[in-house]
C-alpha cells in the first residue's frame, strides 16, 4: 500500500518534470508568438468593434465598422480587386509551374541553369522586382510596349496607367515570381512518382497524354493541394507587390484588401475599420483553407 | 568567494560613485531651468540646432534638453509621449493637420496670455497664425518655419528661345502661353515648357491659392479650370511632360528640372536648397530662377499655397513660462534669423529674414522679390480627416490626369467619395 503510494508519488513528480521540461523548451517560442501575433490578433478582433485612432479613448461602437466597410466603395472595390487577383494568379501560377516542372523534368543539358533561372524570381527583392517591371511596363518608352508595337500592335496597352490593364499587369509580374518557388515543389513530387507506373503504362500501349492525366496528374494530388493553398494563402493577403508597382492605383483600380487595411490605419488612423477589414480577410481566408483541407481529405479517401 | 566578494565591492563603489556625481550634477543645474523639447532629424535641420543654441546662449538660465525623434515617427511618437502625460514642455508639431487633434485632446496649451502679456507679435506671420487658431480663439501653436510654392524657371531655355523672364504679377493664362513657346524638339531631347508634378497637389492647389476654398469643401467644381489648363497643356499642347509617364517611371521633378527638359515648375521653397546644392556639386548645370507664383484674374499678387511647422506648448507642463520664453524666441526675431541663415524659411518672414535667404550662396539673383508673398493658403487645413481626404484626392486626381474619367466625373466622384468620409 504504502509502496504503491509513493511509487504513484514519483510518477506524479516524473510526469510534472517531464511537462515542465516540454513547457520549458517550448516557452521562448510561445512568448514571442503571444506578444507578437497572438496578443495582436485578439487585440484587432476587439478593435475590429471599437472606434478607436490610436490615441484617443477606444469606444466600443458594435458592428457599426462592419456595416461601415461595406457601404464603403473602396472597400468593396478592394473585395473585388482581392478576388480577382486571387482567382488569376492561383490559377495562371499552378499551371505555369506544373508546365515548368514537366518540362524542366528530363535529362537535358542546360536543366539546371534553366531550373535556377525560373526559381531566381523568387528569392529577387521585391522593391527591385517593383522597380525592373515598372520600367518594362512603361507605356511609352517600355520595352514590353515596343515589343508589342513590333508585332503589330499599334496601340498596345498603358499597363500601370491604365485601369483596365493594371491588374493583369500585376498578376503577370505575381505569377513570374511565384512560378519558380512552386515549380521546385512540383518537381520534386514528380522525381517521386514510381517509374514502373509509366513502364506498366507504356506496356499496355498508353500514349503520353494518357500517362500525364492518367498517372502524373493523380500522383501529384498531395502537391496540387499543397500548391493550392499556399497560393491562394499568399494571394489574399497580397500587400508589397502591389505597393511597389502601383500603390493601389490609377484611383483605386489595383486598391486590394491589405492596402486597404493599410490605408485606414496608416492614413485615416481608423483602426477599428482596419481591423474589421482584416476580420473579413481572415475569415475569408479562413473559410477557404477549411474547405480545401475537407476536399483534400475526401479527395484522399477517393483515391 | 573573495572573487565574488572583490567584484560586488567594485560595483557598490562603482554605483556609488556614479550616484554620487549624478547628484552633484542635478546640484549645479539646479540654478538653471531645464525645459525638454521634441524635435525630429536634428543632423539634417541645422535651424533647429542653431537657433536652440543662440536660444540658450539669451538665456543662461534655461536649459533646453532636446528630444531628436526619427521624422517618420514623430507624429505618432509624439502623440503617445502626450497621452502618456509626458513631461515634454514644448515640441514641434511636424504634421500641422494633426494640430486640431492634439488640441481636442486638451494637450496644447493656449498661448494667448502669454502673447498678450509680452505683445508678442502675431501679425508678422503673414496669415499662417489662423491656421493654430482654434475654434473657440485659443492660439495653440506659433509657426517656426514655413515653405510655399513659388514657380521655378530655366534661363537657358528662355534665353534660346529669346523670351523674356516671366514676372512676379502674372497670371495662369499667361503661364500656359508661355509653356507654348517655350515647348521644342521632340522624343528624348524634347523640351518641356512646364512640368506639374504626380502629386494632385500641383494642379489642385491652385484652386486653393484664392484663400477661400480648401481642399475639405464637399464640391470640387472651384478645381475644374485648373484640370482644363493641365489637360489642354498635356493633351493638346503637349507642353507639359505627360502624367502617365511621369508617374510610371518615377520621375522626380527634380530630375527633370535639373536635367534642364522643362522650363518651368511650380513647386515648394523646399527646392530651394536642393537646387542650390546640386549645381553647386556640379550635378546640374542649369541656370534657374525663382518668380512669385502665377496667380488667377481674380486673385491678388501674392497669395500662394503652401504649409508650416507650428511650436506648441504642452498643456500638462509645468515649465510654462520657460517653454514661453522658448517658444517666442524661436518664432520671433531672433529665431526667425537663425533660421533664415541656414537657409530655413520661417514662420515669421519679412524682408530681413527674406534678403537673408536671398542673399544665400548659390541663390539666384531677384529671389528676393520672387519670395515676397502677402497670403500662404495651406495645402492641407488642420481639421478632422484631412489625411483621408487628401489620399482621396490623390487617387481621383489620377484617374483625371490618365483620362480614365471625364474632369466632370473625376470632381463629382471626389464630391461623392468627400461626403462619404466625412459624412
Amino acid at each position: 500500500m504504502n509502496t504503491t503510494q509513493h511509487h504513484d508519488r514519483k510518477r506524479m513528480s516524473l510526469e510534472r518534470h517531464n511537462t515542465l521540461v516540454g513547457i520549458s523548451f517550448i516557452l521562448p517560442n510561445f512568448i514571442g508568438f503571444a506578444c507578437f501575433t497572438l496578443i495582436p490578433v485578439i487585440f484587432s478582433f476587439i478593435l475590429s468593434f471599437a472606434s478607436w485612432d490610436g490615441f484617443n479613448a477606444m469606444k466600443i461602437i458594435g458592428f457599426a465598422n462592419f456595416s461601415g466597410i461595406f457601404s464603403d466603395r473602396v472597400f468593396k472595390a478592394a473585395l473585388s480587386h482581392t478576388f480577382t487577383y486571387s482567382v488569376f494568379t492561383v490559377f495562371f501560377s499552378m499551371l505555369m509551374a506544373l508546365l515548368l516542372a514537366v518540362l524542366l523534368n528530363r535529362k537535358v543539358i542546360g536543366t539546371n541553369f534553366f531550373r535556377s533561372a525560373v526559381f531566381f524570381p523568387y528569392v529577387a527583392s521585391i522593391v527591385a522586382v517593383g522597380a525592373v517591371w515598372n520600367a518594362m511596363f512603361m507605356k511609352d518608352a517600355g520595352p514590353i510596349n515596343a515589343f508589342l508595337r513590333l508585332a503589330g500592335i499599334a496601340n498596345p496597352p498603358g499597363w500601370f496607367a491604365s485601369v483596365a490593364w493594371a491588374m493583369p499587369a500585376i498578376i503577370i509580374v505575381s505569377v513570374w515570381k511565384n512560378m519558380g518557388y512552386f515549380m521546385l515543389i512540383y518537381l520534386a513530387a514528380l522525381q517521386n512518382i514510381p517509374q514502373s507506373l509509366y513502364e506498366a503504362a507504356s506496356i499496355d500501349g498508353a500514349n503520353a497524354w494518357n500517362k500525364f492525366w492518367k498517372i502524373t496528374m493523380p500522383m501529384l494530388t498531395p502537391s496540387h493541394f499543397f500548391v493550392f493553398m499556399m497560393l491562394t494563402i499568399n494571394s489574399f493577403k497580397v500587400f508589397d507587390l502591389i505597393f511597389v508597382l502601383t500603390g493601389g492605383g490609377p484611383g483605386i483600380a489595383t486598391k486590394v484588401l491589405a492596402n486597404y487595411i493599410y490605408d485606414q490605419s496608416f492614413t485615416a488612423w481608423n483602426f477599428g475599420k482596419a481591423s474589421a477589414a482584416s476580420m473579413i480577410l481572415f475569415l475569408i481566408v479562413g473559410t477557404i483553407t477549411v474547405i480545401q483541407f475537407r476536399a483534400e481529405k475526401k479527395f484522399n479517401d477517393f483515391l | 568567494m573573495k572573487k565574488i566578494t572583490m567584484i560586488v565591492l567594485a560595483i557598490v563603489c562603482t554605483a556609488g560613485i556614479l550616484m554620487a556625481g549624478g547628484a552633484k550634477e542635478s546640484q549645479t543645474s539646479s540654478s538653471r531651468t531645464t525645459i525638454k523639447v521634441s524635435t525630429w532629424d536634428l543632423s539634417s535641420n541645422p535651424s533647429v540646432s542653431n537657433a536652440v543654441a543662440a536660444f540658450e546662449a539669451k538665456n543662461p538660465d534655461i536649459k533646453v534638453e532636446l528630444m531628436d525623434i526619427p521624422s517618420t515617427e514623430y507624429t505618432q511618437k509624439l502623440s503617445i509621449m502626450l497621452n502618456g502625460g509626458s513631461d515634454l514642455d514644448a515640441f514641434f508639431i511636424k504634421d500641422a493637420d494633426t494640430t486640431k487633434s492634439l488640441f481636442d485632446k486638451g494637450q496644447l496649451a493656449d498661448m494667448r496670455p502669454y502673447i498678450a502679456a509680452d505683445s508678442f507679435d502675431i501679425e508678422g506671420f503673414n496669415g499662417l497664425t489662423k491656421n493654430f487658431t482654434m475654434p473657440n480663439g485659443a492660439v495653440v501653436g506659433l509657426p517656426v518655419r514655413s515653405d510655399w510654392y513659388v514657380m521655378y524657371y530655366n534661363k537657358d531655355i528662355f534665353d534660346a528661345a529669346g523670351i523674356a523672364y516671366p514676372g512676379n504679377d502674372w497670371t495662369w493664362t499667361e503661364f500656359e502661353q508661355l509653356a507654348k513657346r517655350l515647348t521644342s524638339g521632340s522624343g528624348a531631347t524634347k523640351v518641356y515648357g512646364a512640368l506639374l508634378h504626380t502629386w494632385q497637389a500641383c494642379v489642385q492647389n491652385w484652386g486653393v491659392q484664392d484663400g477661400k476654398h480648401t481642399i475639405m469643401d464637399s464640391d470640387y467644381s472651384f478645381f475644374k479650370p485648373y484640370y482644363e489648363m493641365a489637360l489642354r497643356m498635356q493633351n493638346e499642347d503637349k507642353t507639359l511632360m505627360d502624367y502617365a509617364t511621369l508617374k510610371t517611371s518615377n520621375i522626380h521633378y527634380s530630375s527633370a528640372f535639373l536635367t534642364g527638359r522643362v522650363a518651368m515648375m511650380p513647386m515648394g521653397t523646399w527646392f530651394i536648397t536642393t537646387a542650390i546644392d546640386k549645381v553647386k556639386i556640379g550635378e546640374s548645370s542649369v541656370r534657374w530662377g525663382i518668380v512669385t507664383l502665377p496667380h488667377a484674374e481674380d486673385v491678388p499678387q501674392g497669395y500662394t499655397v503652401g504649409s508650416a511647422t507650428p511650436v506648441s506648448m504642452n498643456q500638462a507642463s509645468s515649465k510654462k513660462d520657460a517653454a514661453w520664453k522658448f517658444i517666442s524666441f524661436m518664432t520671433g526675431e531672433e529665431g526667425a534669423s537663425e533660421y533664415a541663415k541656414a537657409g530655413a524659411f520661417p514662420g515669421r518672414n519679412n524682408e530681413k529674414t527674406l534678403s537673408s535667404i536671398a542673399s544665400l550662396n548659390g541663390m539666384p539673383e531677384g529671389a528676393l522679390h520672387a519670395l515676397q508673398v502677402t497670403n500662404i493658403s495651406f495645402d492641407r487645413p488642420g481639421v478632422d480627416k484631412v489625411a483621408e481626404i487628401n489620399a482621396m484626392l490623390g487617387e481621383e486626381h489620377s484617374m483625371i490626369m490618365l483620362g480614365e474619367v471625364s474632369i466632370n466625373e473625376g470632381l463629382s466622384t471626389m464630391s461623392a467619395r468627400n461626403k462619404e468620409i466625412l459624412r
